[in-house]
């Protein structure tokens, strides 16, 4: 349904994108995960059609996306900006941006009425929006690109800045779209989110992607082994010296930094070793935690930095 | 266009839910209207109109004009006008010097020439410094010689016979042939109507040149002049406002969300600048209602001053758009806007009349939109048509819409 093909752009000398090329299938929901300064958002962008100077190509349902208007009517946004007005109540922006989708209006008020149900506002629709709470804008915000029963829908970090009840049902929603046959994008550098919603995640990182699959195949990329978060007072190359006669000997050093580091470890009882080297010398442990494989020791594996960074 | 179209209508839904700042910008120049108007306009007492003060200049001193200048000592007449018999230099001096409204002269001759039933002319001079005190001097001249006109056409013969004996000398004057015609005079007065057209008796308007004929405005007036540059200045103010939709846009991503629907930035700008304008339009008319209801506002002929709203609304929108187009955010136009209206408002005469104003002051005022919209709606309301101020705001409003147009697009993406 949807084809990229080694899309780059760049703001100044930042590469945003590096040739970053995706496929996504009907009804599949795909989760892009990576950190801020990753390249969602851009990548976002072109796909909306709201950002130019790039290079590559995009096709849809066939067609070449930035050459064929109609197709913006088949593509749903979702944007992380509350992008709506604030004056008018719900069920008045619903009706205003499915104008701009060409929704006819026979249908427009029926299918608003459909979406706020769907979004649970239908009992504040006639209520400035002013007036919503966050978790309440959100939902709306989801709703407008939902209006036109779009193909593709595209959400921008659509859970930032809410409480979890408000994220739960939008992350809902998105799995109901995704089961009734939308293709969704969405990102988001909330891992829990892409691990419970979608069907297959994409890590990405300065513009490219590092790594695609369901959960369990990304996971398998880090094997079984343990995560061992460290922290401490040290300084990162202290560290990656004093552990570096047990790589290859189940230890794996993910990411160093100062005063916190992440091991892969095949087994736990690598861990007293680990910390008898450190001691030696004389580099303070002050916490230290052990993870099972998710996907955020995928993640660490593969960008050697942590989502938050 | 259908898109266009749901945008001014959303646009104005909009506006409409909270229209504080709109009252609040056709309030505030209404109200400053009043204050500035109570504070120089002359007080006429219990609100009703001073005597006019008018000039007679008889060169004729006939018999004609003896009936005429009787017209000004009816009871009515007199709480109306005050009348001061000059000299024609004399009455021009008291123009200049702002002491009456108007000066009517008689001619030499104009008795012989009535009786002869030869067209004459009475002769008004108005004050240029004032806008509706001589207009009622004329127009009073003109009734009374609407009359005089009548009863000279209806009475032609007699006034013949009258003109015959008063070549006779005072003492042989033929009193007894007097009565004949006065009784068949009588028989006429029924009919004098259909002598009505043409006029035997015509008046003839002159605007005195004096320089610096002090201005001596009614209160009427003095709201008439003040709201048109009071409207002006917030006009400004509300199309800024409205036509800031663009950035705020711009900046909270409503401006990406359109774009990303199959709405073009084409029908997108179109509908910004079509807002602001119609926005404008309104607020106008709305504030020229006010000064109506409020002020006995006078405009001038409905449709001159409809185009003049048309046009200055419309260069305001373009205006708006381009300035909108080159700032980067909200705070940048709101730090420009502000200054760029007041200085417009300063230089073009919305804040004192230009006449007042330093000729360097006047000189940059051409440049402002307030200037050529105080000038035009004083045109219009000496009932003429604002040509030159509609020219210059529609070609300068068209030179700014064909600027803020590529910048709006290219300020549509990124």
């Amino acid at each position: 349904m949807l084809e990229i093909k080694s899309l780059t752009k760049s703001y100044g000398d930042v590469l945003a994108l590096d040739h970053f090329s995706l496929e996504l299938k009907k009804g599949e929901v795909l989760g892009l995960l990576g950190p801020n300064g990753a390249g969602k958002t851009t990548l976002i962008s072109i796909l909306a059609g709201s950002l130019r100077d790039f290079t590559g190509g995009v096709s849809f349902l066939g067609k070449d996306l930035f050459s064929d208007r109609s197709l913006k009517n088949r593509m749903g946004i979702v944007p992380q900006d509350m992008a709506f007005y604030e004056e008018l109540n719900a069920a008045d922006n619903l009706l205003f941006w499915g104008g701009l989708y060409d929704v006819p209006r026979a249908d427009l008020k029926k299918r608003a009425a459909e979406i706020l149900e769907m979004v649970e506002l239908s009992g504040r629709s006639k209520e400035p929006v002013k007036n919503f709470s966050g978790g309440m804008k959100r939902r709306l915000n989801t709703a407008i690109g939902l209006l036109h029963k779009p193909d593709l829908l595209l959400l921008d970090e659509p859970t930032v800045g809410i409480d979890v009840q408000a994220k739960v049902s939008i992350l809902d929603l998105i799995r109901k779209v995704g089961a009734a046959g939308t293709g969704v994008i969405f990102t988001t550098h909330q891992l829990a989110e892409v691990e419970d919603t979608c069907s297959r995640i994409a890590i990405m990182d300065r513009g490219r992607i590092l790594a695609q699959g369901t959960l369990v195949e990304l996971i398998r990329l880090v094997g079984e082994k343990d995560i061992v978060e460290i922290t401490g007072e040290f300084a990162a190359a202290a560290f990656s010296e004093a552990l570096a006669d047990l790589d290859g000997d189940g230890v794996e050093l993910l990411s160093a930094s100062d005063n916190q580091a992440a091991l892969a470890v095949s087994d736990t009882d690598r861990i007293p070793k680990i910390l008898d080297r450190l001691f030696r010398r004389k580099l303070a442990v002050t916490d230290l935690k052990i993870k099972t494989p998710n996907l955020e020791a995928v993640f660490l594996k593969l960008t050697g930095r942590s989502l938050r960074d | 266009m259908r898109r266009l179209w749901l945008i001014l209508k959303t646009d104005a839904r909009r506006h409409l839910k909270s229209p504080l700042t709109i009252i609040i910008y056709i309030i505030i120049p209404v109200a400053m209207t009043g204050l500035i108007g109570v504070i120089f306009a002359p007080s006429s007492g219990d609100g009703t109109l001073p005597p006019i003060r008018v000039v007679l200049v008889d060169r004729d001193k006939g018999l004609a004009s003896r009936l005429f200048l009787g017209a000004f000592d009816a009871e009515q007449v007199k709480k109306m006008f005050q009348v001061t018999t000059a000299g024609e230099a004399e009455g021009r001096a008291m123009m200049e010097k702002g002491k009456a409204s108007a000066m009517v002269v008689i001619p030499e001759r104009f008795s012989l020439d009535l009786l002869e039933i030869k067209p004459v002319f009475l002769e008004v001079v108005k004050n240029p410094a004032e806008r509706f005190l001589p207009d009622i001097t004329e127009e009073f001249v003109q009734t009374t010689a609407v009359m005089l006109s009548a009863a000279v056409q209806a009475f032609e013969p007699e006034a013949r016979g009258v003109r015959a004996m008063l070549d006779a000398p005072v003492d042989a004057f033929p009193w007894e042939a007097l009565a004949p015609e006065l009784g068949k005079a009588q028989k006429k007065i029924a009919s004098a109507a259909k002598y009505l057209d043409p006029l035997l008796l015509n008046v003839k308007e002159e605007k005195t040149k004096a320089a610096g004929a002090k201005v001596n405005l009614t209160r009427t007036d003095i709201f008439s002049t003040i709201l048109p540059g009071m409207a002006i200045m917030f006009l400004l103010f509300i199309v800024q406002t409205v036509m800031r939709d663009m950035i705020s846009e711009r900046e909270d991503g409503k401006l990406r969300r359109m774009l990303t629907t199959p709405l073009r930035p084409s029908e997108l700008i179109g509908a910004r600048i079509l807002g602001g304008w119609a926005m404008g339009l309104s607020i106008l008319l709305v504030m020229a209602a006010f000064g109506t209801m409020v002020y006995n506002a006078h405009w001038g002929p409905f449709g001159y001053f409809l185009t003049l709203v048309v046009v200055v609304s419309f260069w305001s929108a373009a205006f708006f758009a381009l300035m909108n187009a080159l700032v980067r955010n909200r705070n940048q136009a709101g730090v420009l806007s502000a200054p760029i209206i007041l200085g417009f408002s300063l230089f073009g005469g919305s804040l004192m009349n230009p006449e007042a104003m330093p000729k360097a002051f006047r000189a940059v005022g051409i440049v402002t939109p307030n200037r050529w919209f105080v000038d035009g709606a004083a045109a219009v309301r000496d009932g003429r048509f604002p040509a030159v101020p509609l020219l210059i705001l529609a070609v300068s409003g068209l030179i700014l819409l064909l600027l803020a147009v590529p910048a709006l697009r290219r300020r549509s993406t990124v």
